[in-house]
């Protein structure tokens, strides 16, 4: 049952990627990109990690989405900018190199790794012990990184004194 | 039976559509979206590794993975408000979005 859960949304997920990467216009890729970081949260829920997968779908598909998509439209693209692709034979030869010794090196990993035996379910208490105990530090150093990130963007945001 | 090896190859694979979009687009909101597409395909192979870590005492395996994958979303989403307003900052001045007119490092 999870392996046909693990196709379908692995799929789901590479075949949005593809999409998100391709399309023309930037707005598709956003709902592209939506779409895959919906996949990645089913994925995560098979991994267990409930929290996570919560989490994902909150900051990914709801925050990071609309701040895409916002300033796209402020944007404003016109036509002439929703050029192609660029293609470059080398492009292609690093990526497909980057993924066959990626590919290389998962093999070299040895023998198939079973999932370890009643694994730990990533409840919200689960990780809030580990969180709030041992990871309170970075913690904090998050929330003030997360804070200069805010007052950063309306600093550089803001229009000067004199300017269009 | 889905192993870590198809875990890692599913990121691997995710990770390398990314870094072809980076490579391939001219959009800077395009290339903000294929990092995003990157350090999405990272966060799953840490939540896999997580799973199949071997039991500290007691039995337990602790959420360390999950907890990294936390605070990498919380810095992304930081990154990725900054870059945002960069692009817009970059396309009032010179009206333009496309990295490759973009070479210069000051104006």
């Amino acid at each position: 049952m999870d392996a046909v859960f693990f196709y379908a949304f692995a799929a789901a997920m590479v075949l949005t990627t593809l999409l998100t990467i391709s399309a023309r216009n930037p707005v598709y890729s956003a709902i592209f990109m939506v779409l895959s970081f919906a996949s990645t949260a089913a994925l995560f829920v098979l991994l267990n990690a409930y929290l996570i997968a919560v989490i994902e779908v909150l900051v990914y598909a709801g925050a990071i989405m609309v701040l895409f998509l916002f300033v796209i439209m402020l944007i404003n693209l016109r036509a002439e900018e929703q050029e192609g692709l660029r293609l470059n034979p080398l492009m292609i030869l690093a990526a497909g190199t980057f993924l066959v010794l990626l590919t290389r090196a998962v093999r070299d990993l040895g023998p198939a790794v079973q999932p370890t035996p009643n694994a730990l379910e990533g409840s919200p208490g689960v990780l809030a012990d580990t969180l709030f105990t041992r990871y309170v530090v970075p913690f904090e150093v998050v929330s003030i990184l997360l804070l200069a990130a805010t007052i950063g963007t309306v600093v550089l945001a803001r229009r000067r004194e004199g300017e269009a | 039976m889905i192993t870590l090896q198809h875990w890692l190859v599913l990121s691997g694979m995710v990770f390398t559509l990314g870094l072809c979009g980076v490579m391939m687009r001219r959009n800077v909101i395009l290339v903000m979206m294929s990092i995003e597409i990157m350090l999405n395909a990272a966060n799953l192979a840490v939540v896999a590794f997580n799973k199949h870590m071997v039991p500290g005492p007691g039995g337990v395996v602790p959420p360390d993975g999950q907890v990294l994958v936390f605070f990498t979303i919380a810095v992304a989403a930081a990154e990725v408000a900054v870059a945002l307003v960069i692009a817009m900052l970059l396309f009032r001045r010179l009206d333009t979005v496309n990295v490759d007119d973009v070479a210069n490092l000051r104006w």
